[in-house]
């Protein structure tokens, strides 16, 4: 049986068996299909339904259960998630698992499609170790992306000492919903 | 995380800091299987699961080729141990470890969502642990399915008959 405990681990495997079977096209394809529109159903109804509150709602069971190291905060017309111990890709560096390139891609692979279609984009970061931040605003904002701890305060990941802004491997999104928008390296 | 539950996930290949794992993610599994399924047919998704129990497995299948049954005896309660809301009783005899599943834990998480299951969701169980099982020099045989079922893994493949899909029930 394949099972939960490990999910991020054969999640992370199947991407590269998918990439190997119709390159990223098909990879890009199923983080919209089959994350998206599909597995994560539950959070389309919420987010699509409640905006913000269903955010709230749904990172606040998810990240719960997955027992992640996070913070929520919102203000008006924002709502912004810091991840400081994100248990997905912890897991696969705990495990020294890497069958796929970039594995964090994953995230805005589904959540960038969902926000599109809530009317939201996303302002984002990652720096492949396990923390990144996250900023939703409507689509309509014209709201550049926080400067550090103002709005979630000394819960800003970018406060802490190895997150690195110059990071070479740092991927940035800049009012996106698309995993294909990044720009890599110091922004 | 300490105690006899700690001790057990020493018998799983790749190890999380939280005991048990989140249910929600047999949403994905099984949408993982319907994508698969609908783009790259059912040959496609037997061979995803093979790939799977033959490369992400292949540890499971190597500690079972070293420790012999009761290498399997050990995966399989370490295993559903980790999964939230299984009931599972496990056999070892001299030539064959019985895997009782009473209560499959992604079929009664999907149900209780109202999640539409994949109807051959369940052959997984069979093309994953048979590529396991491969590499040991075991055979996997499936009987049941769609909440409840037996595995049984024979420690010699000589004279198994090969697995009946049509014995592996249809998900719903």
């Amino acid at each position: 049986m394949i099972g939960v405990y490990d999910f991020c681990g054969h999640y992370e495997w199947t991407f590269a068996w998918l990439e190997r079977e119709g390159g990223e096209t098909l990879v890009r394809e199923y983080w919209d299909k089959a994350i998206h529109q599909d597995a994560q159903q539950h959070a389309t109804r919420l987010i699509m339904g409640k905006g913000f509150a269903g955010m709230r709602e749904y990172w606040g069971h998810t990240l719960a259960e997955e027992e992640a190291g996070y913070a929520v905060s919102e203000k008006d017309g924002v709502l912004r998630i810091d991840m400081h111990e994100c248990p997905s890709k912890g897991f696969l560096l705990h495990n020294g698992l890497h069958q796929y390139p970039d594995y964090c891609d994953h995230c805005m692979g589904w959540i960038g499609p969902l926000l599109k279609r809530a009317g939201y984009v996303v302002d984002h970061q990652h720096n492949h170790k396990g923390r990144c931040w996250w900023e939703m605003r409507k689509d309509d904002s014209v709201e550049e992306p926080s400067v550090p701890g103002k709005l979630a305060g000394d819960s800003d990941v970018r406060l802490t000492e190895d997150w690195d802004p110059r990071d070479p491997a740092m991927d940035t999104y800049r009012g996106s919903n698309h995993p294909d928008d990044k720009e890599t390296g110091a922004p | 995380m300490s105690g006899p539950e700690c001790e057990e996930r020493r018998d799983l290949p790749y190890r999380d800091t939280k005991p048990v794992g989140a249910a929600d993610f047999y949403f994905a599994i099984n949408a993982t299987f319907r994508f698969i399924l609908e783009r790259l047919g059912m040959e496609g998704l037997r061979r995803h699961w093979t790939d799977l129990g033959q490369n992400y497995f292949q540890p499971v299948g190597e500690n079972w080729r070293r420790q012999g049954l009761p290498g399997v005896t050990a995966y399989w309660r370490a295993f559903f141990a980790a999964e939230p809301g299984a009931e599972v009783k496990i056999r070892e005899d001299e030539d064959q470890v019985v895997v009782e599943v009473k209560v499959c834990p992604a079929i009664k998480h999907l149900r209780e969502a109202g999640r539409e299951i994949v109807p051959c969701f369940c052959q997984h169980c069979f093309h994953q642990g048979e590529a396991m099982a491969a590499r040991a020099g075991m055979a996997y045989r499936l009987h049941g399915g769609n909440g409840a079922c037996h595995h049984v893994i024979y420690r010699n493949r000589d004279g198994i008959p090969p697995q009946n899909l049509a014995e592996i029930k249809e998900a719903s």
